[in-house]
Parts: C-alpha cells; sequence; structure tokens
C-alpha cells in the first residue's frame, strides 16, 4: 500500500455553485505532489476539505488506507494561503501551543521545538513576541510551527507566494529533505517553475473539476508539440542541405559566432536517431534535445486550449 | 475537549497577561471603593427636611425631644393614639411626613415605630432615632434611676426603632436589600458586557489575521468557539474573585479604620459621649457613619452571601455564555474586524435593557412584567439577582430554579445556533454582513 491520501468522487458545492464535481485522485507516500489550477478552480476547497475544515457534500477522503477520521489530523501539518499567527504571543508559546493542538504531549511539542529552532537558526527568537518580527522571520515561524510535529502528509497552499526569494529556496530544500526521509508534501501553487523542479507528481484542477493527473512528464509528454531542438556551430546552408525531406525546419535562433539553435518537426517515419545521422559530419552539433513543453505550457494549453 | 481545554488556556493567559486586565482588576474595584467612600464621607448632607409627629399618648416624652434645634427636622406632639390608617389618610395630617409612634411602654419595651409616606435617607432615618434614644435616655435616667448620664449611657441598650410605609407596612418593595440585588445584577451585566465584547473581538481577531485557517485543521469550530468562551469566562470569574476581594477587603478596612462603628460599645468613648452628642459636628459623623455601617451591614449581614453568591455564579455563567455565543457569533460572520458593529449595538441594547429591567422589577415585583423578565433569558441574570435579595416568597422558591432552567436551555439553544453560523462564517471574508447572510449560513450544514 503506497497511497497515503486517496479522495474518491468528492463533490461540494456552495449555495448552487460547485466547487469540486466528482474528483478523484491519489498521493503516494514520499512523493511530492502538486495541485495546479487557475483562480477559483477549487483548490483551497479540496485542501480545506481533507483538513476537515469542510466536509464534502458527497464522495470519501482516505488516509494511510482508511476512511479519514479527526484524529488523521495529527498526522497532517498544514501551511494555509493566508496564514497567521497570534502577534502578541512570544514564538515560543506560539509554537508550543500549535504543537500541543497537533496532538504533542508538552515535553515532546519543546524537544521539537529545540530541534527545529536551533535548525532554522532561530533559537534567539524564542521570547519575541511575533509582531516584533520582520515578515521574513514570521514566515520561517509559520513553516516551523506547520512541521513540527513531523506529519506523514504536509499540505502546503502556495508555500512560496509572500516568501523571499531565500526563504523560498530554504522551504524548497526543507521539503527535498523530509521527501527524502519518507514524508509526503501536497502543494497548491501557481508557481510552475516550482512544480517542475520539485513536484513528482501533480493534479490540474479547473472549474471544479480534474482535468489532468500524472507525473510531471507523463503530463508535458501529453501536451508535447513533436519538436525537437540542434544546437550547432557551422553553416546553416550546409545544415539545411544535410537534411532531406524527412525533417522540416520550424524555426531558426541565430546565437552568433556562426551558432544557431533550429526547431524541426518530424516527416513520416523520420526519428530523432536519423536526424542525427544525418547531420554528423555537416556541422558541430553542441546539443541536441526532444522539446517538452513547461509546466506553464502545460497549464495554458490544458486550461486555455483555445490558444 | 483536549484541544478545547488547550485553547481556553492560550485565551486564558493572553486576558490575564494583558495590561487591560491587570489595569481593571486593580482600578475597576478601587473606583468602587472610592465611590463608597465618597458617598459615604461627603454625602448625605442634603437639606431634606421633615415634619415628624410624635403620637405619645402616655405624655412621656413631656412635649420635648432635642435640647437645641435641627434644620432637618420639626417635631409636633399629640397626646393620644393614631392608627396608621388614620394617619395616612386623614387630612390633618397631610402635613406631617412621618408619625413616630411612642408606647406607654416604650420605656420597658424599648421600641419606637416609625411610619412614613416616602422613605427617609438613611441618614434622616439615623437623625430621628438618635434624637429618639438621647431624649428616651434623659427620661429613664430621670424616672427610673440615681445613676449618673454618662453612667447610664456605658451600661445602656440599643432603642429599636422600625421604620414603615404607610402604604407598604411589610416593606416589600424597593428595601436596600432590593438594591443590594440589583448591585448583583448590575455585576453580572457588567462582566458579561466587558468579556461577551472580548470574546467577539477576540473570534475577529483570529479570523483577520487568518490564524484560524491553522486552528480550524486541528480542532472543530464548535471546539474552538467552546474553548474561547471558556477561556475567557476563567478569566472573567477570576477578575470577578479579584474585584469581590478588594472590594470586600477595602470595606472591612472602613468599617475598622475610618468609619468605625459607634453603635459598637467597644468603639464608645464614654467620658465623651454626653460633651459629644450636643455637638453638632460630632453628630454629622455619628450619622454619616451609622449610614455607612447601614450599608456595610446589608453586604455584610443582610444578604445571604453564601445563597446570593452561589445564585450570582450559577446565573453569571448561564448569562455568560448564552450572551457570549451571541457575540462569538457576530465576530465570526462578520466580514472585517470594524464591520458587525451594527450588530454589536442591538445586543448592548438588550444588555442595558435587562439593567432597566432589574431597577423595574426592584420597584414593581409582583407585576405580570416583573414575571416575565424573571424567566426572560435575556433579562433573567439581573432580574433574579434582585427578586433573589427581595426574598421569593414562601413555597415559591421553585421559580429560581426554573428560571436556572429557562436559562441554561437558552443558552444551549444558543450555543448550538452559534456553532452553526461559526462553522458556516468564520472561513468567510471580505463581506459586509447582512440578516440574509446569517440565515443562509444557518440553513447550511
Amino acid at each position: 500500500m503506497n497511497t497515503i491520501l486517496e479522495i474518491r468522487n468528492i463533490n461540494k458545492s456552495f449555495y448552487q455553485k460547485s466547487a469540486l464535481t466528482n474528483l478523484s485522485l491519489k498521493v503516494q507516500k514520499g512523493e511530492i505532489f502538486g495541485v495546479m489550477g487557475p483562480n477559483g478552480a477549487g483548490k483551497t476547497t479540496l485542501i480545506r476539505i481533507i483538513n476537515r475544515i469542510f466536509s464534502p457534500d458527497s464522495g470519501s477522503v482516505r488516509f494511510d488506507g482508511n476512511l479519514m477520521v479527526d484524529r488523521d489530523l495529527y498526522h497532517i501539518g498544514y501551511l494555509p494561503e493566508e496564514r497567521g499567527l497570534y502577534r502578541n504571543m512570544t514564538v515560543e508559546a506560539q509554537a508550543l501551543f500549535l504543537a500541543r493542538i497537533r496532538g504533542l504531549s508538552k515535553s515532546d511539542a519543546k524537544v521539537k521545538i529545540d530541534y527545529w529552532f536551533d535548525r532554522f537558526d532561530i533559537n534567539d527568537w524564542r521570547k519575541k513576541r511575533i509582531e516584533e518580527l520582520s515578515k521574513g522571520m514570521a514566515q520561517k515561524v509559520q513553516f516551523i510551527c506547520a512541521v513540527l510535529h513531523e506529519p506523514k502528509l504536509l499540505i502546503l497552499d502556495e508555500p512560496f507566494s509572500g516568501f523571499d526569494p531565500v526563504n523560498v529556496e530554504l522551504i524548497k530544500q526543507e521539503l527535498s529533505e523530509m521527501r527524502a526521509a519518507g514524508k509526503t508534501i501536497m502543494l497548491s501553487t501557481h508557481n510552475m517553475k516550482s512544480v517542475e523542479e520539485i513536484c513528482d507528481r501533480a493534479v490540474l484542477i479547473d472549474k471544479s473539476k480534474k482535468i489532468a493527473e500524472g507525473s510531471i512528464s507523463e503530463l508535458q509528454d501529453a501536451q508535447k508539440s513533436g519538436l525537437h531542438a540542434i544546437r550547432f556551430q557551422g553553416n546553416m546552408i550546409a545544415f539545411v542541405n544535410a537534411l532531406w525531406t524527412g525533417f522540416e525546419v520550424e524555426d531558426k535562433i541565430t546565437l552568433g559566432d556562426n551558432r544557431f539553435e533550429v526547431h524541426l518537426s518530424m516527416r513520416g517515419e523520420s526519428t530523432f536517431e536519423d536526424l542525427l545521422k544525418v547531420l554528423i559530419g555537416h556541422v558541430k552539433i553542441e546539443a541536441a534535445w526532444e522539446m517538452r513543453p513547461s509546466m506553464q505550457d502545460v497549464f495554458i494549453q490544458l486550461v486555455q486550449p483555445n490558444n | 475537549m483536549k484541544n478545547s481545554w488547550l485553547i481556553a488556556l492560550r485565551e486564558w493567559r493572553e486576558r490575564v497577561s494583558s495590561r487591560s486586565f491587570i489595569m481593571l482588576s486593580i482600578i475597576g474595584p478601587l473606583i468602587v471603593l472610592g465611590l463608597v467612600y465618597v458617598m459615604f464621607a461627603l454625602g448625605g448632607h442634603s437639606k431634606q427636611h421633615w415634619n415628624v409627629l410624635i403620637a405619645d399618648p402616655g405624655g412621656i416624652m413631656e412635649n420635648k425631644i432635642m435640647a437645641q434645634e435641627d434644620n432637618s427636622l420639626t417635631y409636633s406632639f399629640a397626646d393620644g393614639y393614631i392608627e396608621m390608617d388614620e394617619f395616612r389618610d386623614a387630612k390633618k395630617y397631610q402635613k406631617f411626613d412621618a408619625l413616630l409612634e411612642v408606647n406607654e411602654k416604650v420605656l420597658s419595651n424599648k421600641t419606637g415605630f416609625v411610619f412614613y409616606r416616602e422613605k427617609p435617607s438613611v441618614r434622616m432615618q439615623t437623625r430621628i432615632q438618635y434624637q429618639f434614644e438621647r431624649r428616651l435616655e434623659e427620661i429613664v435616667v430621670k424616672e427610673l434611676t440615681k445613676m449618673s448620664l454618662i453612667k447610664f449611657r456605658s451600661i445602656k441598650q440599643p432603642i429599636n426603632v422600625t421604620f414603615a410605609d404607610v402604604n407598604d407596612p411589610n416593606n416589600k418593595a424597593n428595601d436596600l436589600s432590593g438594591w443590594a440585588g440589583f448591585f448583583f445584577g448590575a455585576l453580572i451585566f457588567l462582566f458579561i458586557f466587558l468579556f461577551g465584547m472580548t470574546v467577539l473581538r477576540s473570534v475577529s481577531r483570529e479570523k483577520s489575521n487568518r490564524i484560524v485557517e491553522v486552528l480550524l485543521a486541528s480542532v472543530t469550530p464548535f471546539q474552538l468557539m467552546r474553548g474561547k468562551i471558556i477561556g475567557i469566562g476563567m478569566s472573567a470569574f477570576l477578575q470577578f474573585v479579584i474585584w469581590i476581594s478588594i472590594i470586600g477587603g477595602g470595606l472591612y478596612f472602613m468599617r475598622e479604620n475610618i468609619f468605625p462603628d459607634v453603635m459598637d460599645a467597644s468603639n464608645i468613648n464614654i467620658e465623651q459621649l454626653t460633651l459629644d452628642a450636643n455637638d453638632a459636628s460630632y453628630q454629622e459623623s455619628y450619622y454619616a457613619a451609622r449610614e455607612y455601617n447601614e450599608f456595610i451591614n446589608l453586604v455584610y449581614d443582610r444578604v445571604e452571601f453564601v445563597n446570593t453568591l452561589g445564585f450570582f455564579l450559577l446565573f453569571f455563567v448561564g448569562g455568560y455564555l448564552f450572551y457570549s455565543a451571541i457575540f462569538a457569533t457576530i465576530g465570526a460572520t462578520m466580514g472585517s474586524e470594524s464591520d458587525g458593529q451594527q450588530f454589536v449595538i442591538p445586543i448592548v441594547i438588550v444588555l442595558c435593557l435587562s439593567l432597566y429591567a432589574g431597577y423595574y422589577v426592584m420597584n414593581n415585583p409582583e407585576t405580570q412584567m416583573a414575571t416575565f423578565l424573571h424567566y426572560f433569558p435575556f433579562t433573567a441574570p439581573v432580574v433574579v439577582m434582585v427578586k433573589l435579595a427581595q426574598g421569593y416568597e414562601v413555597g415559591h422558591t421553585y421559580e429560581i430554579y426554573v428560571a436556572f432552567f429557562t436559562l441554561v436551555l437558552s443558552a444551549i439553544i444558543a450555543l448550538a445556533i452559534a456553532a452553526r453560523l461559526y462553522k458556516n462564517g468564520i472561513l468567510q471574508f471580505g463581506h459586509r454582513l447582512r440578516i440574509k447572510h446569517l440565515f443562509k449560513w444557518l440553513k447550511s450544514t
């Protein structure tokens, strides 16, 4: 059993307006799972249902193989998009309070606080009130409060929005280390570059419905155009002459110093290997690759297919 | 319940460590004590003037009462019996404010009766009693003993003077106990208002700074609301205990050190008394001390503290739960911290009306409206305190339990409605709260 979270046929509507329609998905243990979608698609509703803040109209949520119950929330960490802290509490008191409502005993919570405060090097802030901290410092505290109880599943809603670049890198590094330690991470984001960089799999939701789910490469492959790119040094005419009718030049970028990047499509039964074979000896090939759409392209193509 | 308890403890710590809580805990009761001091030390100088008719069929008083003139009192004498009804209704007696009845056996039974039309101030009562008592001392010494007046005063027993309203001889309405009950009711009103508003602010602040979503991922909205109400209620209780301790201690200090009870034999300087008795400034301080000690007597002795405090706590808890559910609902459903004022004002008006209801019942305890206000959950916490102090009629004590049961039932219903509105409203932001929102969220699961 590798599935930690399974959503089965969830429906949720608010006053006749559907927020989620028959949505199903699976999140595997030890992966970073991205939830993508335009504003208002239903991502936050889905996350709130998983966190039992909302209950679905129909459908079920299974956690670690069983129907989810309140106790399972102790194994989930949550950093919402619009996150806040008690401004007049000290950093330590805040962390202790949030750890305890996540099920840790007082002594365990203190041990974890020591560990995470050391790890993020924020021991000097313990007695500071949140209102005395800068935004970046508060962001670190918010992240620590979400992971303090070392959850099996960490859910982050737009984790990189509002974070400064230094903290974004710090969080990405932490997420990678948590994955390596066997934890599962689910993140909802508009930042497609981040999805491409750190996610293993993702789901795309639009207008309350799931429109795609799979590994990042599967999602990219499904939207790929069949273009290949060659970067070479040499004569452009020699390059064109070497091609035979099996290939068609779609685009050309002049890089300088007699270097070019050409995008080609295959005709008929021609393959990428055939292309390389006909070019060898005519130009000096620096790089050759199959052109895959970025996650940004995948997102746009799936959400706005007419474009 | 564990999560609610954690939330309650957090709320409690936040309130108790806040500067405003500490300030209110100390300054609030000191202000009350200050007012009491000012009321008794400086007050009572109003120039109320009374015409008192002394009915003295035995001629004991010999048509005399004071060695010197008192600007507040004019005495007239009648040498026959005057019935209370006759005094109340006869035209010739209408110019008199009160009738002091001196029965023929007054020297042995040491009891006098004063029937009044309008209730005299405590100071006026003290004046009449004091002057009557001094005159009787002179008579007793002259007629019955061979000892000196000073010696007599050292061994004398006080004379009992009973004041009765000619329209309400049993003194059912508007007596001092009623005021004591009203004082407790007002205290409930004050604490419900202060801490109900604290619940509202705490909920709306959690909502506006968005910590609420983090919390709701660990606790249910009902647990959150319950913890908040319990925590703030605990801090209210602590503050109440501090208030009662400081006020109680302060009154005791004043009684012992500032206004010693001159009626208490241990505080009397016998040698000075005869000399002082005719000294006007001494008399004024005597009257003030008597008036003050009347209040102390009321607070310490006449109010049944175990009963009153017990029911005070029950109705405070019931009233607090009832109102705080409403305040929590407003806090959870408003779109921003500044929004929702329009819904706060009606609740505050209702709370103020409950205070007025207490005053109304104090003056009109037997009306149907008083009965309704006694059971109506919005007014019951204040009204029951007044009724309790006035005393329930024999065989009617069950009424207080019915009122409490009604209040608790109403609080449970209010909390159930609040929990649903809280759940559906707490994650709604940026809207302007309308009644239709409340109905919509109430219907929503």
